[in-house]
């Protein structure tokens, strides 16, 4: 038997499962790193001086994956409910998962466009 | 199941009862919250325009601050709760686990009070 045969490798579920769990921890990780930076609130200086940073393009990058992690994880959190609460649900798991994805990855799309736009041609 | 569950086991299952309840629960609450934060942060305002200024205006509303404080609040312990789990499931030495559990709760205490000091605080 080769050895990639006895690895398991899981389906839909298993990789929603693992997503959701990834995605779940980053935006954790995120929080906690923004209860700081808003607690510099009572140092306008500081603050502004954060908000500045937070609009150059790599930061603007990690804010659409940011947007990304957070649409799945609210998305794929909805499938989870939907399973857990009508059996039938489970029947089209794949499905749902899929669906959830898409549109987490379309939603990115069009608010990560909004996101970068800023940088290149200014505010408004 | 054969044996009687021990008050501490059946106690144990009564409390993951109640966090399985509570991450559906807060989920959906964080799932409007969380998303319309991001929108009115990132999209409808572009992030360099929310400055103090911009703070100070919105925090005006009394909603707001009570919008952001549960934003606060459910984001840590949904968090929280789920990261729990996760140590759990994948930290396999005892001692491990007690230390990142430990860390969790004081960063997750410490993180929540600073954030309510400063939504209260902020004139």
């Amino acid at each position: 038997m080769s050895k990639s045969s006895t690895i398991y490798k899981g389906k839909t579920g298993q990789w929603a499962f693992i997503l959701h769990r990834v995605t779940g921890f980053l935006v954790f990780l995120f929080i906690l790193l923004h209860i700081i930076d808003v607690s510099t609130l009572n140092d306008p200086t500081v603050y502004n001086a954060i908000h500045q940073l937070y609009g150059n393009i790599f930061l603007r990058l990690f804010e659409v994956g940011l947007l990304f992690a957070l649409l799945y994880h609210a998305l794929n959190g909805l499938r989870v409910i939907m399973i857990d609460l009508w059996p039938g649900v489970i029947k089209n798991e794949k499905a749902l998962f899929q669906f959830m994805l898409s549109l987490a990855i379309v939603l990115t799309l069009v608010g990560g466009y909004f996101i970068v736009k800023p940088f290149f041609v200014g505010v408004h | 199941m054969a044996q009687a569950l021990s008050s501490r086991q059946r106690s144990r299952q009564n409390f993951e009862t109640w966090a399985w309840f509570f991450m559906r629960i807060s989920g959906l609450i964080l799932f409007f919250l969380a998303l319309v934060h991001m929108f009115i942060m990132h999209i409808e305002n572009d992030v360099t325009q929310t400055t103090v200024a911009f703070v100070a205006k919105r925090w005006q509303n009394p909603w707001w601050r009570l919008f952001d404080w549960l934003l606060l609040s459910l984001g840590l312990l949904h968090g929280g709760n789920g990261l729990r789990v996760v140590i759990d499931d994948y930290v396999k030495r005892a001692s491990s686990r007690t230390f990142l559990k430990a860390t969790l709760y004081s960063v997750a205490a410490a993180l929540f009070l600073l954030g309510t000091i400063t939504i209260l605080t902020f004139r």
